[in-house]
């Protein structure tokens, strides 16, 4: 109680920043996945495979829907798309913030929901891909 | 708490960071998740190929070969290693890990992420590498 | 053999030399733009940046207006750009600098006069954050019946004891972009001096810090630039600080969603 009369003692100047936590969570997550998994997911699925380096069958249609479509293929691209989407988002918003760009309120909205939408969409196709 | 009356300057121009070696350093920190929105985009359409059928899924694959998309998948990967190399020094900062009261040392800390890069890099070759 | 060592060493640090200096002057009184002016002095192997400023004060421009005092960078009020970096005068030795040597008044502050800069803002922003032990249940008056002093293990004081060297020479102000984007962001010195007594054993005044730290102007405006743990010239680590904070204030909002 006494807390909560301290808190709301201070004027506007001191709102607190409620969201920040969540944003920086995701962003430290999504950096993390970016270091750890990314470099091998980037060598991997847009280098070897595209220059024929993988063995054949690999990542053929039925092997590669067969991994993607599932549990784990649902787990790998929360980490491998959905967190380092909301790292990316989080830098360029600090990133137009540093150069002066647009302002910081709107940047969050666009940054953030932007990824949002995109690990929506990156999810419910692997959702669809399960069902199908 | 009243309001503040000392003086404020006007914020730096958007230039600042063109000043210093460090700040070009920061920026081009900042700068590795253009690659990294590039290759998941990539990800996404190669997503939705995979579920629209087998022709659209080796169109996908040729559209991943060609030299453009291959160029900039390479500044990815690029990307993804600075960025490992930026972010994993930061860790044991912003978290000083404590063992039985002994703090952990930094480069061990470092060490350890690097070693879950490559143990990651072998996962991948044990499920890709082979037919 | 040792005797030898010591001369040709000797020698090496009497190394006397011209160098110049260019100074970022600013006199309201005259003019309302500031100025760069060339000094030329002789210097040896052990002049300071401070040593130089002292001499062109006494000996070839008594106009010069800048702050020092302690001369061993405990005082920390002899910081200036040297070549666009924040430093300590008198931790700054000119036998380091080849050619020109440009100095300035600490960035993202307002100049008085010279070298002289504006820091109340800085003594704002540490003053939000109660950089002192805020104790529920203080020690009593002495009483003989009853002897009870503050006591701390040395497990507890290597806790915060890295955050707790801090100068206030306001050199990691003038290193962080993000204060001279938004001089409204509290900035590197006062959240790392928040942090110091937040791990204090002795303090039972985290919650009222938290408020501060947990606005987007606290450690939320921080992007680890880093260069104000460079420039810090006692080695605290600021960076570092403020990103603790952050932990600690994502955890402070968890329990203050829980709680409701």
């Amino acid at each position: 109680m006494m807390e909560k009369l301290a808190i709301n003692e201070h004027g506007p100047q001191h709102k607190q920043a409620f969201d920040e936590p969540l944003w920086w969570s995701l962003f430290s997550a999504g950096g993390v996945c970016f270091a750890v998994i990314l470099p091998a997911v980037i060598l991997f699925i847009a280098i070897c495979l595209p220059l024929g380096l993988l063995p054949a069958g690999a990542l053929s249609y039925e092997r590669a829907s067969n991994l993607l479509f599932s549990v784990p293929g649902f787990l790998f691209v929360g980490a491998v798309v959905c967190l380092p989407l909301f790292h990316a988002a989080h830098r360029l918003r600090h990133g137009l913030f540093d150069i002066s760009v647009g302002n910081d309120i709107l940047n969050k909205k666009l940054m953030y929901g932007a990824a949002a939408l995109l690990s929506v969409l990156a999810l419910g196709l692997v959702v669809a891909g399960m069902l199908r | 708490m009243h309001k503040s009356s000392s003086q404020r300057l006007p914020p730096l121009k958007r230039n600042w960071w063109l000043k210093h070696r460090f700040f070009k350093l920061y920026m081009l920190r900042e700068a590795t998740v253009l690659p990294l929105v590039f290759f998941t985009l990539c990800l996404l359409a190669g997503m939705v190929a995979l579920l629209q059928g087998a022709d659209s899924w080796q169109g996908w694959i040729a559209f991943m070969g060609s030299p453009i998309v291959l160029l900039l998948n390479l500044l990815a990967l690029a990307a993804s290693l600075f960025h490992a190399a930026t972010f994993f020094v930061l860790f044991p900062r912003v978290m000083p890990l404590r063992i039985a009261g002994h703090s952990l040392p930094d480069k061990a800390i470092v060490a350890g992420q690097w070693a879950g890069v490559v143990a990651v890099a072998l996962l991948f070759f044990w499920l890709l590498g082979r037919a | 053999m040792s005797t030898e060592q010591i001369t040709t060493k000797s020698v090496s640090t009497n190394n006397t030399s011209i160098k110049h200096i260019s100074v970022k002057r600013y006199l309201p009184d005259s003019s309302a733009e500031a100025y760069w002016q060339q000094y030329e002095m002789p210097v040896d192997d052990s002049t300071s940046l401070l040593d130089a400023l002292n001499h062109i004060k006494e000996q070839l421009d008594s106009t010069l207006s800048y702050r020092w005092s302690c001369r061993m960078a405990i005082c920390g009020s002899c910081g200036v750009m040297v070549n666009g970096i924040p430093k300590l005068g008198c931790k700054t030795f000119l036998r380091d600098y080849e050619g020109e040597i440009r100095i300035e008044p600490l960035s993202h502050f307002p100049v008085q006069r010279d070298l002289v800069v504006d820091m109340e803002i800085f003594l704002e922003h540490l003053a939000a954050v109660k950089p002192y032990l805020i104790d529920d249940n203080p020690v009593k008056p002495y009483d003989p019946k009853a002897p009870e002093t503050y006591q701390q293990t040395p497990e507890q004081l290597a806790r915060y004891k890295q955050f707790a060297n801090c100068i206030n020479c306001g050199l990691c102000y003038s290193a962080c972009p993000q204060f001279g984007l938004n001089p409204e962001f509290l900035g590197p010195a006062a959240l790392t001096l928040a942090h110091r007594y937040n791990l204090d054993s002795r303090d039972h005044g985290k919650k009222q810090r938290m408020t501060e730290l947990n606005r987007h102007e606290g450690v939320w405006s921080c992007t680890f630039v880093g260069f104000c743990s460079q420039v810090c010239p006692k080695h605290v680590d600021p960076a570092a600080a403020v990103n603790q904070g952050k932990v600690e204030a994502a955890k402070h909002t968890l329990i203050a969603l829980f709680k409701g």
